[in-house]
């Protein structure tokens, strides 16, 4: 990632500083383009609805109660598929990582197939678990697997060859090595790995959902297409962008919470 | 004469590279007196790391014993404590986190180890700086939080790798005065790596010089200087003989192991 | 054994290792399966599979599907490289644009864009354009910022060489800044690809549209279990190789590292 250098530009008068002008200028320009857009009829109608309709559409899905049911469906799917694919990447990765051999043997098949679309299995995955939440869950959790067990591993490999000489040399046993060393020393990777984890496994359910279910987030989606209900499609959209780049936003701060530099 | 403390005999450690055996140490034999400062000084290559981690127990396979005590060495050992050459503080825990570690270790309540772990802040002069981290820290301060982590762990025996060579030449004196300020007043068994003379001739009792590789004893100097020492010893007459003694031994191995090195990189560049 | 062969041993057992628990496993699979254990209406025998293989390939237009899939990729791979890096150009030119967006195309990178696919269809219809638009929109965000990376870490003194010859802003883009910014955007480029190959793939899938993605849901829809299980292979294969040519352009293109 290109490092964002947060440079502080002296605020104007006003308290207010360039970079927060521009990105409100940015945002209104934009808005200002949409409503445009919207009234002008240039498009298919309601490919672009007007804000309002969109505002409206929100305010409605978020305090009609039907929502938070489909919500709680979905995020208990995502739960279980990042716990599942999450730790299975965890315990996988940390072999890999502690040790060469399993690694040479192994981890070149988790690298070359990782990057490789994991929706196609959810025919199988409907095979094996059904039509119900079982398929997305599994969806979920095969996706979120790969990412988690590469980062892991190479957070192993990256640890400071030196501070486990210095965990040997005072004769720290097992147990002590993997909690006061091994796992502090990876707090970087495993954050990230999870962020990456919650990511993808959020993809792979939602997608799911998607393409067959009669609930949740990814059903609402594309109950909206099918009905042609634009603005609902909107609303359903921004919300679930608005709650994916919330948590990802959360578990990066969680990590950066401590001072530690290296 | 009291028993030494350690005695090395006959150490001897060989490397499988994929060009075949290489022999990074050979015979080699020294002993360590309780109380004594000795170094280990030779060129790069010389296998001086090697013998450094065979004796705190972190190279299993070699030829030779180690003694402590009269006990085998087989691990670390528990009356040995080691400092590294590398940035080894751990960057998560704060300096009396750290510091206290060998303690935590050993099951002690925190109270207690955090109080004693305060006492070896104190004795490299970081008080105040407890609840630093690391990455606050100067190499130097970080170097000395390392020392002082391995102080409380209460080692009969300090052995130490090169803890110094990343430093800048002032702070370097300054901290060997430092630690010579603590060797004196703990009395403590030292084995210091280095490939600084000035180094070696300012803190020791003995230096040992060792050849290029394959590592051998090429001699073992007495340092009759006055104790207690500080830095100032630096400019004196005897100190600058003694650095001219280690040195003429010390050039022909370094300038055998330049000339090795050369050779080894011609031959690689050629297609 | 000599210390050579030893060594060589050393090098190729893991390899070996790894391969012989896959065939393994495989071997496991079709036992288990051809005993009545696991079912074969859930999971088809490997050897079936395999025959499934060759059928796909020479009945289901392989040729024409493979063609329309990697069509696709190659568009979105031309417009993430137009507007990636010249996004990435423009933000580094004009620092106060990075601060403002920067963020905002990373979070862009972190949200599941690839669920606004219904959006998609509804604005460029059920075909390719959609399939093609989703995979750019996933993809640009690596593009662009790897291209500010990449510009941002030309090292000082390479800058201060051009300054010292006096060279204009222009010249000193295009004759220092790019090319040492290169390999960090081809980076962003293959990394870009990739994800635009998982949707690109995806997609077709999931609006039944396109080439391979396609085809795996239409013999999906057919209950052809051996021909699904053998077209999913089909594309993960094709994923590895478009995933190993890519490294191998790249590490051509940085070869010392």
């Amino acid at each position: 990632m290109a490092a964002t250098g947060q440079l502080t530009t002296a605020p104007a008068r006003g308290g207010v500083s360039a970079v927060t002008a521009l990105r409100i200028g940015l945002i209104v320009a934009a808005l200002l383009i949409w409503e445009g857009l919207a009234r002008s009829g240039w498009l298919y109608r309601d490919v672009v609805p007007s804000l309002f309709a969109i505002a409206r559409a929100i305010v409605v899905l978020l305090t009609g109660g039907e929502y938070y049911f489909h919500l709680g469906v979905t995020l208990g799917e995502i739960a279980a598929a990042v716990a599942i694919g999450g730790s299975c990447g965890v315990v996988v990765g940390l072999v890999l990582g502690a040790n060469k051999f399993m690694a040479r043997a192994f981890e070149i098949y988790l690298y070359y197939l990782g990057p490789t679309p994991k929706i196609i299995f959810f025919p199988v995955m409907i095979m094996w678990f059904g039509v119900g939440s079982g398929s997305k869950v599994a969806l979920g959790a095969l996706s979120c697997f790969f990412p988690v067990a590469l980062s892991v591993a190479a957070g192993m490999r990256q640890i400071d060859k030196v501070l486990i000489r210095v965990g040997r040399s005072f004769r720290a046993d097992t147990r002590q090595m993997i909690t006061k060393i091994y796992l502090p020393a990876m707090r970087h990777p495993i954050i990230n790995g999870v962020r990456l984890g919650l990511g993808i496994g959020l993809i792979g359910t939602l997608l799911a959902e998607t393409k067959l279910s009669n609930k949740g987030i990814g059903f609402l989606i594309i109950n909206a297409y099918s009905t042609f209900d634009m603005p609902r499609m909107y609303a359903n959209l921004i919300v679930l962008f608005v709650i994916a780049i919330g948590a990802n936003a959360l578990v990066g701060r969680l990590g950066g919470l401590d001072r530690i530099k290296r | 004469m009291t028993t030494p403390i350690l005695v090395a005999d006959q150490l001897a450690v060989r490397f499988e590279t994929a060009e075949g055996p290489v022999k990074a140490v050979d015979d080699v034999s020294f002993s360590v007196r309780q109380g004594e400062f000795l170094s280990i000084i030779g060129p790069s290559g010389c296998g001086k790391s090697t013998v450094f981690n065979v004796i705190g127990g972190l190279l299993a396979q070699h030829d030779g014993t180690v003694r402590v005590g009269g006990e085998l060495i087989d691990g670390p050992h528990k009356s040995i404590g080691m400092v590294f050459q590398e940035e080894s503080t751990f960057p998560w825990r704060n300096v009396v986190d750290n510091v206290a570690f060998p303690l935590e270790l050993t099951g002690m309540a925190r109270d207690k180890r955090v109080e004693r772990a305060r006492h070896f802040i104190r004795m490299v002069g970081l008080d105040g700086f407890e609840k630093r981290y690391p990455g606050e820290l100067s190499g130097g301060m970080r170097q000395r939080v390392s020392l002082a982590r391995t102080l409380a762990s209460e080692p009969k025996i300090l052995l130490m790798d090169e803890p110094f060579a990343a430093l800048d030449e002032q702070t370097r004196l300054l901290l060997g005065d430092k630690v010579l300020q603590i060797q004196q007043q703990l009395q403590q068994t030292t084995l210091l790596i280095t490939h600084n003379i000035t180094e070696a001739v300012q803190m020791s009792d003995r230096i040992l010089v060792m050849t290029y590789r394959p590592g051998r004893v090429k001699r073992i100097v007495e340092i009759d200087l006055p104790r207690p020492r500080t830095s100032d010893i630096v400019g004196s007459e005897a100190f600058g003989r003694y650095v001219a003694q280690v040195w003429s031994d010390l050039r022909e191995e370094a300038s055998r192991g330049l000339k090795d090195e050369e050779e080894h990189m011609l031959h690689e560049a050629q297609p | 054994m000599n210390a050579a062969a030893r060594h060589a041993v050393s090098r190729f057992a893991p390899v070996a290792t790894g391969v012989a628990c896959v065939v393994l496993f495989f071997c496991v699979m079709e036992a288990v399966i051809r005993a009545g254990i696991l079912s074969e209406y859930i999971v088809p025998p490997p050897t079936q599979v395999l025959a499934a293989f060759g059928e796909v390939v020479t009945q289901e237009h392989i040729v024409r599907r493979f063609f329309l899939t990697i069509g696709e990729c190659l568009m979105t791979g031309v417009m993430i490289t137009v507007f990636g890096v010249a996004g990435g150009v423009l933000l580094h030119r004009y620092k106060l644009l990075q601060q403002a967006t920067e963020t905002w195309v990373a979070a862009l990178a972190a949200a599941p864009v690839v669920l606004a696919y219904p959006l998609f269809m509804v604005i460029f219809g059920r075909n390719a354009w959609t399939i093609i638009m989703m995979g750019f929109v996933a993809a640009l965000p690596p593009v662009i910022l790897k291209t500010i990376e990449g510009l941002a870490g030309t090292r000082k003194v390479l800058v201060n060489v051009g300054r010292s010859f006096n060279l204009s802003a222009s010249q000193q883009f295009w004759k220092i800044m790019l090319p040492a910014a290169l390999p960090t955007i081809f980076t962003g480029i293959r990394l870009g690809l990739i994800f635009g190959l998982i949707n690109v793939v995806g997609v077709e899938f999931l609006i039944n549209y396109g080439g391979l993605g396609q085809l795996i849901n239409d013999l999906a829809e057919r209950y052809d279990l051996p021909g699904t299980y053998a077209a999913i292979c089909f594309v993960i294969l094709v994923s590895v190789v478009f995933f190993m040519t890519l490294e191998k352009i790249e590490r051509w293109l940085r070869p010392v590292n």
